[in-house]
């Protein structure tokens, strides 16, 4: 399983090095002495004492990051490699800001396709499942419900109880766009043959590697591909074909949604991806004591940053904890 | 085992328990004759201060997994462009575009609503006629197929009951029309001061957009053509408590807004203070203080039994929770269900002549599902915009709709349509501060082809998207959608609710008059961004005419009121007509009343403030029926 000790090794490389880090530092300049690299001392301007708080700060970030997610409920190992790089493609961490990584994206989707948003549990699944868009030459014929041709007279009078022919070609795009999602798989199923898929078309000779190990600009452009429509035949492992453009909005959306959505759901860890978009959480104004009222906050016509609050924060202030 | 339990009769049942039941509960309810009400609803009770004050604040489980709202897997319904096509059912409230869920629950849809209110003006009453008065042959030309018609009363007919509505349900805002006097609270033109029409609480605090755009309004001309001098702007009516209320005449203590900003923001947000207007904190509490008044939550209705012999509906049927049948019978049945749930349980009981569309003929027989339209159309039409040098706090601060200034000059016929392919215009209103409600899933939301969201290009773009230096400000003014013979509620020949019955089907798409409207009106709101000092004022080209995907939830019509039993559904009282069944027309027990008895309007996105005097003047003919039952006389 070769999959499995390197996803592992991925796992701790970065949270021991990083602890290592900044445990070494917050112990004091002792160790300095050692002979070890230790970057956060390497600032010229800053004070030891205000490193060492900034160390201590991250100290506890980072016991924060271990006590809520470092595992997963769902996500398979292969699906672990694969996924990492596509939502650190989707938001990079870069000079602006940390990104999918920091924020641990991963743990949210992996929570979400575990749970309730996996199972589809608050989707309507009854079928027929018809797709979207039919191919302009096809007329797809679909026969009615017989429950409802059973139902008495006159319920019956304002439908039409004969087969309805979809006529190929003719529905507009926004039909196909809007309702978009018609697959017969609640929603891990539908994941699981999209990571198939994108990994088989990176395997493809348009790519010709797996995901993992094509160069950053490849990875972009592939998943360009995918919102194009490409590749023309998007499958899994066993022949499962779904839209490309379909996993495409999944893969964006729940990145996204995990860099944004409160710490609770296992993304946004220590609300960076709030800190990056100036976004307040759930303080209304006086989480930390700053004493502002949100309808003066409403009115302002230059804009105020608020160090942002989580739910739980907020539901502990509110419980008198805190 | 389940079993079928037959309820107490009543003298009034009603479906649902939202914004229109909870009126005409509250009404007969406090009737002197002390009759026995029941609303019957398939939600819970929603407390505002254990059930949403600290669960609230979550985008992901209230703005996308729509916690509080209606559960898809019981029932959806489907969707399609036109009549030949394959309808498909809505699957999830999102991706890629966010559907906008029904209510679950006492209170309805307006436990999450935006709280845009406002009067619908004298023309929207009216507009076939006028129209056809002053612009002969312009409705055919403009929409060949055109299904308009007029109500059965105008607008003088409903003021009363739009004031009486107003004071229970609590509105704020002033119509003066006046930049500086907020105390006259004179109305907009066509309301008649005489009535004291005076909102009951004064508007939210404006926004510097909203001054601006006042201001800017002020020192524009109108268009060339307008009936009026200058334009008129003012506060916009907001059904969000801006400060401590009691309510007239029933007493319930409402508390004000808090501007937490989890509001707005697709109209998602359920209020931790029950500032927010709806039937549970201010109409059924009143109902229950009367003691005549019984509330069933949690309970399926899924038949009506009609009496064709004697014109009545004479029970309910519905699930319990442990999926027991329950039948209640009453001697009038006042259906309040939101939008099309109306109709399929018309469509599901036979209970009036379902609308049948024939394509041979481009036109229809029948009523119930005739004649729907939608309020609110995002995506059509042409949209002006342009930046100021504002910055804000983009965060979840502010309300839904609170803080923004309205025109009504660009609606209507208050400008002159000959020229124009087009009738009716636009509400126009700038500088609403939902916050950013909280807004992220709205960039969640519009990953697109286009706009993928996906690298490091688009990732800068998001640093400090919530403390912007600039505003951008713009309206899509898209004028009223006109009733069509080709866009109609039925039931679905294919899919079915989780009891195995059908869902109902829409088939529906944006008309001309929208787009050619937004197409004009768009030029002339550019005039006043310019006006306010905005860079980079655009109207943007016009775009091809795209299709409506949008599960609506600004439905009109469908389900009309109207002078004529063969094609509407009620007459002036919201009594049903009996559409055109046989026998003499010797008056229904049955009573509805809702957005989609409204035909197409003018004035506000939902037509719920329109549909409330229609509540009104339901619950006064409901008395007037449990009297002397019979056709109420207009």
């Amino acid at each position: 399983m070769s999959g499995l000790g390197k996803t592992r090794a991925f796992m701790s490389k970065t949270t021991r090095r990083e602890f290592l880090k900044i445990g070494l530092a917050a112990a004091g300049g002792a160790l300095a002495a050692s002979g070890m690299e230790i970057p956060l001392f390497s600032g010229s301007n800053s004070s030891m004492q205000t490193q060492l708080n900034n160390a201590n700060t991250q100290v506890i970030n980072l016991q924060n990051q271990l006590k809520t997610v470092t595992g997963f409920l769902t996500l398979s190992v292969n699906e672990q490699a694969l996924l990492e790089p596509i939502v650190e493609t989707i938001i990079p961490s870069d000079s602006t800001g940390p990104g999918a990584k920091e924020a641990g994206v991963i743990y949210f989707i992996d929570r979400q396709l575990a749970g309730d948003y996996g199972q589809s549990a608050n989707m309507f699944m009854e079928g027929p499942f018809i797709p979207p868009k039919v191919p302009s030459t096809a007329n797809l014929s679909v026969a009615p419900s017989p429950s409802w041709v059973a139902l008495p007279s006159p319920v019956g009078g304002g439908g039409n109880a004969t087969a309805i022919a979809y006529p190929g070609g003719t529905a507009s795009p926004r039909v196909g766009a809007g309702i978009n999602y018609q697959y017969p798989l609640n929603l891990r199923a539908f994941w699981k043959a999209g990571l198939e898929a994108v990994q088989n078309y990176a395997r493809s000779s348009t790519y010709g590697a797996p995901f993992q190990q094509l160069s950053g600009d490849k990875q972009l452009a592939l998943l360009a591909d995918l919102w194009a429509g490409k590749p023309a035949t998007f499958a899994d492992n066993h022949g499962t074909i779904i839209g490309p453009v379909d996993f495409a909005y999944e893969l964006s959306f729940m990145t996204w949604a995990g860099f944004t959505m409160d710490p609770l759901y296992g993304g946004n860890q220590n609300m960076v991806g709030w800190q990056y978009m100036g976004f307040n959480g759930v303080n209304l104004g006086n989480a930390y004591g700053e004493g502002l009222s949100q309808k003066d906050l409403m009115v302002a016509t230059t804009p105020t940053r608020l160090k942002p609050a989580s739910l739980a924060q907020y539901q502990q202030a509110a419980a008198g904890g805190a | 085992m389940s079993s079928v339990i037959m309820e107490p009769r009543k003298n009034l049942v009603c479906l649902g328990a939202g914004f229109m039941s909870g009126l005409v509960a509250a009404e007969v309810a406090r009737d002197s004759h002390n009759y026995s009400v029941v609303a019957i609803t398939k939600g819970p009770w929603w407390d505002y201060v254990s059930d949403f004050s600290t669960t609230k604040y979550d985008e992901w489980g209230v703005g996308l997994g729509r916690k509080y709202d209606s559960p898809l897997p019981v029932q959806s319904t489907t969707i399609r462009n036109s009549p030949t096509q394959f309808a498909l059912p809505v699957r999830r409230y999102t991706m890629p575009i966010q559907y906008h869920a029904l209510g679950h629950g006492v209170g309805g849809a307006a436990q999450h609503y935006g709280g845009t209110m406002g009067r619908q003006g004298p023309w929207g009453y009216k507009q076939q006629s006028l129209s056809d008065a002053a612009y002969p042959g312009k409705l055919a030309q403009i929409q060949p197929n055109n299904d308009l018609q007029d109500w059965p009363l105008d607008y003088a007919g409903y003021e009363p009951y739009y004031h009486k509505w107003e004071l229970v349900y609590g509105l704020c805002g002033t119509n003066n029309g006046s930049p500086t006097d907020t105390s006259s609270d004179m109305n907009y033109p066509w309301m008649d001061p005489s009535y004291g029409s005076k909102y009951p609480m004064p508007p939210h605090p404006l926004t510097p957009v909203a001054t601006q755009f006042r201001d800017a309004c002020l020192a524009t001309s109108p268009p060339q053509g307008a009936k009026f001098t200058s334009y008129h702007p003012f506060p916009h009516v907001s059904s969000l408590a801006s400060q401590p209320y009691t309510n007239v005449p029933y007493g319930v203590p409402v508390n004000p807004c808090v501007y937490d900003g989890y509001c707005g923001g697709n109209c998602n947000y359920a209020c931790e203070t029950g500032a927010k207007a709806n039937a549970a904190y201010r109409t059924i509490p009143a109902a229950m203080a009367t003691g005549n008044f019984k509330l069933v939550t949690n309970a399926y209705i899924f038949r009506l039994v009609w009496d064709a012999t004697s014109h009545t509906v004479t029970e309910a049927h519905y699930y319990d929770a442990q999926g027991n049948v329950h039948i209640q019978q009453g001697d009038v049945f006042f259906n309040g269900m939101w939008g099309y749930n109306m109709i399929r349980i018309m469509l599901l009981s036979g209970v009036g002549v379902p609308y049948q569309y024939n394509s041979g003929l481009g036109t229809g027989t029948g009523s119930v599902g005739r004649g729907l339209t939608n309020g609110y159309a995002p995506y059509t039409g042409t949209a002006a915009s342009g930046t100021l040098n504002i910055g804000a706090n983009s965060y979840s601060a502010g309300n839904a709709s609170g803080g923004s200034v309205d025109i009504y000059d660009l609606m209507d016929d208050n400008f002159d349509h000959t020229n124009l392919n087009f009738i009716g215009g636009a509400q126009i209103g700038m500088g609403g501060y939902a916050g950013g409600g909280p807004g992220n899933i709205t960039l969640a939301g519009n990953v697109s082809p286009s706009n993928t969201g996906v690298g490091g290009t688009f990732k800068a773009k998001q640093k400090d998207k919530y403390l912007p230096t600039t505003t951008n400000v713009g309206a899509t003014p898209f004028a009223p959608d006109i009733p069509t013979y080709d866009h109609y509620v039925d039931l679905d020949p294919h899919y079915t609710d989780i009891y195995g019955d059908p869902l109902s089907r829409l088939t529906y798409d944006w008309t001309a008059n929208m787009y050619n409207g937004a197409t004009y009106l768009a030029t002339i709101v550019a005039q006043i961004l310019t006006k306010m000092g905005a860079s980079n004022v655009k109207v943007g080209a016009t775009p091809a005419q795209v299709h409506n995907d949008w599960w609506g939830h600004h439905l009109r019509g469908g389900c009309r009121i109207g002078k004529d039993p063969t094609s509407s559904v009620f007459n002036s009282w919201n009594q049903h007509w009996l559409s055109g069944a046989p026998g003499p027309n010797i008056g229904s027990n049955y009573f509805a009343a809702g957005e989609i008895t409204n035909t197409a309007g003018d004035t506000v996105p939902s037509g719920t403030h329109v549909a409330g005097p229609q509540s009104w003047r339901a619950a006064e003919g409901i008395r007037q029926y449990l009297q002397t039952p019979g056709l109420l006389t207009p």
